[in-house]
């Protein structure tokens, strides 16, 4: 027959690559099929089973079967970023940390003379009016006159009142005056328990420099918390006016601050510590910060081997309003962090030898997404002002001064400047001690979002530390190391050091055991599969390769059969319109084929004897011979009881 | 027998050959195989054929893949740490009580006499060198062999490049000089440093000189090295006797509710701090449970630690010496011991911080220290091993090698003496030169392993100022009562200290590990893997054995058939014609025409036509395998 050349190409490839539909009819036939051939369990017992009872038993197992494993699986799932946390003990030489060590009183008080004098001034007379005493013989109380003339610009920018009641009218201690307050009444100490005893509150108004009408009335139960609060505001007033370098000279320097030091055995110098200027501790000192490039570290436990310092404490010469304890602050902590002195710092009793016993931990955390942790802090929006590590002290920080340079146009002096800011100051921003408040009252309240921003960092280190205190020097060995000391600091001789102005400290590790917590991913990959991999085997014995079957039946099989449905259904209907319209009635019936007779029967048998040697059969039969047996049984069983006109297509061409 | 009847049975499969072909064992092996894969390369058609044979591949080798990974970790020994926190009735801890001065000077005056005053006489030197001062020397002469063993210097660093070296005794004036200097007032910086001297030899040349940037720690590490000296010659009894007796330290105790005294302390001569007193040790009776929390229920201690006995120069600072241990395990107080100061009630509240772990091979522990190749001196004290233990042992064994004599500070082995001034001359400087070496330290560090089981009490310290002034009178009276059984006040505020220690209201923490992956989890995951991609189980794995095997059936045969099929071919040289072929022969046997030399008599025609007979059953039982029939001849194919 003449076809054409695309045709017997096609034709070509049908029969090289044999394209075949699915075997099955219909759905149901592919349903059973695949009940009967496929690899999980449970679906052929809904085939196999006899009795409905049992068919629908097996049929609500298997179905049970496959919930479990979804339900399971999901479980896995949900579970998969979960971490297990694991302890590590390791005994090694251990990295010594940075110790920074401060007085507490931040400048030399006869130093900072200069600056502060109006302003001691002005508070001594304030406790003078108010609480009636005076401080020394020699102050004599002057009029009110003169007190009035002289310059009081520290109480009209805010002035000190006292509050009779509740009645919003209040006492000004400067000029004994009443008047009437208006404003939001906050209170610092949270004292309204006591509000029946009301003579004792003190406090101060801070007002909108542009709005008068606008203030904030700040009140302390007790006077001593307001008059200190009080001389703090305007003392960083002033301080924010004096230029660092100025700053680092009024404060203490190493020799000032360092009698002796010893670390390890061997002598130590103020070579040794590394110079660190904090707005509100003045100038403090850090061993061992790792400027040099060397980081020293123990390798022996045992308060010999540590950092061993006597500190001088210079009492006298301490501002009597800004700090009322004595002693040094010291805080234990990494080389890259920034020591928050002021927040976590350790106080050291003078006259006494304080050891810290220290035990380090280091910790690390998983991040995203096991937990909302910050490696680096690189994903904060919030710029590090701090020139170390990232820490969320760190960025609670600078969440805040950022804050306050938007909104109050300058920065808070207790935290480090960002670009192109300076720190408020009185004359410049006479509004930023109102606006510092209103801004702190919201950040303490989490209405700036800093706490929402800032995330911890997933790894951090820890000294936990076990302070005791024990007398120093001891009854009868005060005499000679009072002496000694004296040499030491290259005092005249016949001026003796008081104990009480010195601080005996000891930093060592109690053990060289570093406890390393860290997270693990519990799940990995392998895992999960495996996990999958038991739970469709258990329920199941079902793979990934069930799972391609269950797609290639259920999904492309069923649906080329309901499309060949269709296209059947669609081919029908119209040849039965051409054949309505032609009448040619085109009847082609396969003829049924029985037993021996059946084509499918062929004889795939490997050869009997006889065929095999292709004997010839007996000459001469008259005698007639069994016919060979016309079982049906030999019939071979097609996949499918019919066989649909185009799956066998390929076979008739 | 049977192993015989074996043999001839693999004999006869071997010459009958193989029963199938490498294709017809793969395809009966993919058919009836339980994995997944296989079957359907089968069963579906040649398109189909290829992405099935292609995905059991790719399954096979991610299975093979992950399975590495798993058994990896498994071979990695990691662990999980369980955390769990409460409270539980609980051992109550030892507590160690030392006083921070270890000798009552009143008692060991005798033995420091000439030191003490080398001491102050070298002091007053130092600090007022006025030449009127050093004239007027009401002493008597002072020891100075004491002083040549181990010299206190001053060193002149006026000229910082070429420092000058004075000895303290034998010149004044640059000491005058120094005073000098300072007198002046000026701001300039000290130019004087106080140095100890370390000779490996009293008069040899090779010594060293040790910086101290203050005086105050050059005099206390110079009376240290030089009462250290003095001490290593006085026997341990001498030594107990003349440190502070229990009865005297510990002037009231209460545990609970139950009254207790200085007799249930166990004393313990500690090179440090001389003798010290612990509780609850656990040495010969049973440990002490507390099953409370709080204050009322802990050990409360009332000690006297005697300040104005205090040796000056050893020890400047004041007060009671405490730890918190586990039972039978050494108190190391320099390490872990904590002050507790004079005239002040000292609260501890106390966390069992607890670490249990796994040894070998999830971590490297050990558990009672018998495989450290350190010999443990303070097993003398019948205590268990620890970390701190194993490094003093490994330091005392060092110093005696390097030295030939032990540290006091450290515990003997047998033989060896302490190190002292007489014996050991250059010992000092010995003793500095190994304690400064790193890399003896580092010795040590590598050698000692830690404990499996670490316990740590975590200590909540508050003081408070004790007895108050209004109590005072009282207390201070009914307690020199009860010590002297005197109505007078013996005792003051510079020498009294309370201590409260007891269990917090969360008593323990503690971290315990687990195998992260056991053989179990290990064979789940191999199971779960093998499942998840193949649907596979052990018994696939003893199919695919087994096929392997039958695999190399078929080669052997083949190979021995093969190897017969040549020496047939050598042998067919005799004959030239070809061998009958089974078919020729079966045709000679079945050959009608064939007929008997004695038939040929017969007339041919004469020959009866067959008689009609059974036909033969045409029974597909008597079908012989061919296979069976050719024999050999079959890997001619």
């Amino acid at each position: 027959a003449a076809m054409a050349p695309g045709k017997k190409i096609t034709a070509r490839i049908k029969r090289t690559l044999p394209v075949r539909g699915p075997q099955a009819p219909t759905l149901s036939e592919l349903m059973r099929w695949y009940c009967l051939n496929t690899n999980t369990h449970g679906c052929r017992r809904i085939v196999v089973s006899r009795g409905r009872l049992r068919r629908f038993i097996w049929i609500l197992l298997t179905l049970s079967a496959v919930g479990l494993i979804l339900w399971q699986c999901a479980e896995l799932l949900i579970n998969y970023y979960s971490a297990s946390v694991s302890v590590t003990v390791q005994f090694q030489k251990l990295p010594f940390p940075a110790v920074t060590i401060c007085n507490i009183n931040p400048y030399k008080y006869s130093a900072m003379k200069d600056y502060l004098s109006e302003l001691d001034k002005e508070t001594k007379k304030a406790l003078e009016t108010f609480y009636g005493f005076s401080e020394g013989k020699s102050k004599v109380r002057r009029s009110v006159d003169e007190w009035n003339s002289t310059a009081s610009d520290f109480f009209k920018q805010i002035p000190l009142l006292h509050f009779e009641d509740f009645s919003r009218t209040a006492t000004d201690l400067r000029s004994g005056r009443k008047r009437k307050i208006e404003g939001s009444v906050f209170h610092k100490d949270s004292s309204i328990v006591n509000s029946g005893d009301s003579s004792d509150i003190i406090g101060f108004q801070l007002c909108d420099a542009n709005n008068s009408s606008e203030c904030a009335l700040y009140t302390f139960s007790s006077g001593v918390n307001a008059i200190q609060e009080w001389y703090k505001l305007h003392y960083m007033n002033i301080m924010a006016q004096i230029p660092l370098e100025t700053k680092e000279k009024l404060s203490y320097s190493a020799d000032d601050l360092l009698l002796t030091c010893f670390f390890d055995g061997l002598s130590c110098d103020k070579r040794h510590f590394t110079r660190f200027h904090h707005p509100l501790h003045g100038n403090c000192y850090t061993f061992n910060s790792g400027e040099s490039g060397t980081v020293l570290s123990t390798s022996t436990a045992g308060s010999e081997y540590g950092l061993q310092v006597v500190l001088y404490i210079d009492e006298a010469d301490y501002n009597p309003f800004l700090v009322t304890s004595t002693g040094a602050k010291i805080i234990v902590h990494d080389q890259n962090e920034y020591p928050f002195i002021e927040d976590i710092g350790t106080e050291i009793e003078t006259a006494a030898a304080t050891s810290i016993g220290m035990h380090f931990t280091r910790s690390c955390k998983l991040s995203k997404p096991y937990s909302d942790c910050t490696e680096t802090g690189a994903d904060i929006p919030v710029e590090n002002l701090y020139n170390k590590s990232y820490s969320l002290q760190i960025c609670l920080h600078s969440c805040f001064q950022k804050a306050m340079v938007d909104s109050c146009g300058c920065a808070q002096y207790a935290q480090p400047l960002p670009a192109g800011a300076e720190y408020c100051n009185y004359k410049k921003n006479p509004n930023w001690m109102y606006c510092y408040y209103k801004l702190h009252e919201k950040f303490v309240k989490e209405q700036l979002g800093c706490q929402q921003i800032c995330k911890d960092a997933c790894s951090f280190k820890e000294w936990a530390l076990t302070t005791s205190i024990a007398q120093w020097p001891s009854a009868v060995s005060e005499d000679w190391m009072l002496r000694v000391l004296s040499w030491d600091k290259g005092q005249k001789i016949n001026k003796k050091l008081n104990k009480t102005d010195l601080a005996n400290l000891m930093v060592f590790y109690k053990d060289l055991n570093e406890r390393f917590i860290s997270e693990n991913p519990a799940n990995t990959l392998v895992t999960l599969l495996s996990n999958f991999g038991g739970q469709l085997g258990l329920w199941m014995s079902c793979s990934v390769v069930c799972v391609i079957e269950i797609v290639e039946v259920f999904f492309i099989d069923s649906l080329s059969i309901v499309m060949r449905r269709q296209w059947q259904k669609a081919k029908k209907w119209w040849n039965n319109r051409k054949r309505d319209r032609s009448g040619n009635p085109a009847q082609a019936s396969d003829p049924e084929s029985q037993g021996h007779d059946n084509p499918a029967c062929i004889d795939e048998d490997l050869p009997t004897f006889n065929t095999a040697l292709r004997l010839p059969l007996p000459q001469g039969s008259p005698l007639p011979r069994t016919p060979p047996p016309n079982y049906s049984t030999l019939r071979l069983e097609a996949a499918f009881t019919e066989q649909l006109p185009d799956t066998l297509e390929v076979g008739q061409h | 027998m049977n192993l015989k009847k074996y043999f001839i049975r693999a004999l006869h499969r071997l010459q009958k050959g193989p029963g199938y072909t490498y294709k017809e064992l793969l395809v009966w092996y993919c058919d009836n195989t339980n994995t997944h894969g296989p079957k359907r390369i089968i069963k579906e058609g040649p398109k189909k054929k290829f992405i099935w044979f292609f995905l059991t591949l790719l399954f096979a080798s991610l299975v093979f893949w992950q399975w590495g990974i798993l058994i990896n970790t498994y071979l990695s020994y990691n662990v999980t740490s369980s955390l769990s926190i409460g409270f539980k009735t609980m051992k109550f801890p030892a507590v160690t009580v030392c006083n921070a001065n270890p000798f009552k000077y009143s008692e060991v005056k005798h033995l420091l006499k000439d030191l003490d005053r080398l001491i102050e006489a070298a002091l007053e030197r130092i600090l007022q060198p006025t030449p009127g001062n050093s004239s007027e020397n009401v002493y008597p002469p002072l020891n100075m062999e004491l002083w040549h063993q181990i010299p206190l210097v001053l060193i002149d660093e006026h000229d910082k490049d070429n420092p000058n070296i004075l000895d303290i005794f034998e010149s004044n004036q640059p000491a005058v000089g120094n005073q000098t200097v300072e007198g002046n007032g000026t701001t300039e910086e000290k130019k004087y440093k106080l140095a100890v001297k370390l000779c490996s030899h009293q008069g040899s040349d090779n010594c060293t000189y040790r910086n101290f940037s203050s005086a105050a720690q050059a005099v206390s590490e110079w009376y240290v090295l030089q009462f250290t000296s003095i001490l290593a010659k006085v026997p341990l009894q001498d030594r107990i006797r003349m440190g502070y007796q229990a009865e005297d330290m510990i002037l009231a105790c209460l545990y609970g509710a139950e009254p207790c005294n200085y007799k249930n302390f166990t004393q313990i001569y500690h090179p440090d701090h001389g003798n010290c007193y612990i509780f609850n040790w656990g040495m010969d009776e049973e440990a002490l449970n507390s099953s409370n929390p709080g204050a009322e229920f802990g050990l409360k201690l009332i000690l006297d630690i005697s300040q104005q006995d205090y040796i000056p120069y050893l020890s400047s600072a004041a007060g009671a010496r405490l730890m918190l241990h586990q039972q039978k395990s050494f108190p190391f107080l320099k390490d872990q011991g904590i002050y507790a100061m004079a005239g002040t009630e000292t609260s501890i509240g106390v966390l069992v911080d607890e670490l249990e772990r796994m040894g070998y091979p999830y971590s490297d522990c050990t558990v009672n220290g018998s495989d450290v190749p350190v010999k443990n001196l303070y097993s003398q004290y019948n205590t268990s091993y620890s970390i701190q233990a194993c490094l003093r042992s490994c330091f005392q064994n060092h110093m005696i090698e390097t030295c030939g004599c032990g540290h006091y500070m450290f515990p003997l082995p047998e033989g060896v003496n302490y190190c002292n001034n007489e014996d050991n001359p250059g010992w000092a400087y010995c003793y500095s030169s190994l304690r400064s070496s790193i890399r003896d330290r580092q010795i040590c560090i590598d050698s000692c392993k830690e404990t499996c089981n670490d316990t740590q009490y975590k200590m909540t310290i508050s003081m408070a100022d004790w007895p108050s002034e209004a109590s005072e009178d009282w207390i201070f009276h009914i307690l020199s009562y009860e010590r002297d059984m005197s109505t007078n006040v013996t005792l003051d505020r510079n020498g009294i200290i309370k201590l409260n220690i007891y269990f917090q209201e969360y008593n323990y923490r503690t971290i315990s590990e687990s195998a992260a992956t056991t053989i179990v989890w290990l064979l789940s995951n191999l199971g779960g893997q093998f499942g998840f991609w193949m649907g596979g189980s052990v018994l696939c794995l003893i199919e695919f054995g087994e096929i392997i095997i039958d695999s190399l059936w078929i080669t052997v045969i083949h190979v021995i058939s093969w190897c017969k099929g040549l020496k047939q071919k050598r042998a067919q040289v005799r004959y030239p014609d070809a061998p009958p072929t089974v078919s020729e022969l079966v045709e000679a046997h079945t050959n009608l025409g064939f007929q008997p030399e004695d038939a040929g008599t017969l007339p041919r025609d004469e020959a009866l036509p067959p008689e009609p007979g059974t036909p033969p059953p045409n029974y597909d039982s008597l079908r012989v395998q061919p296979l069976d029939v050719l024999g050999p001849d079959s890997d001619a194919e």
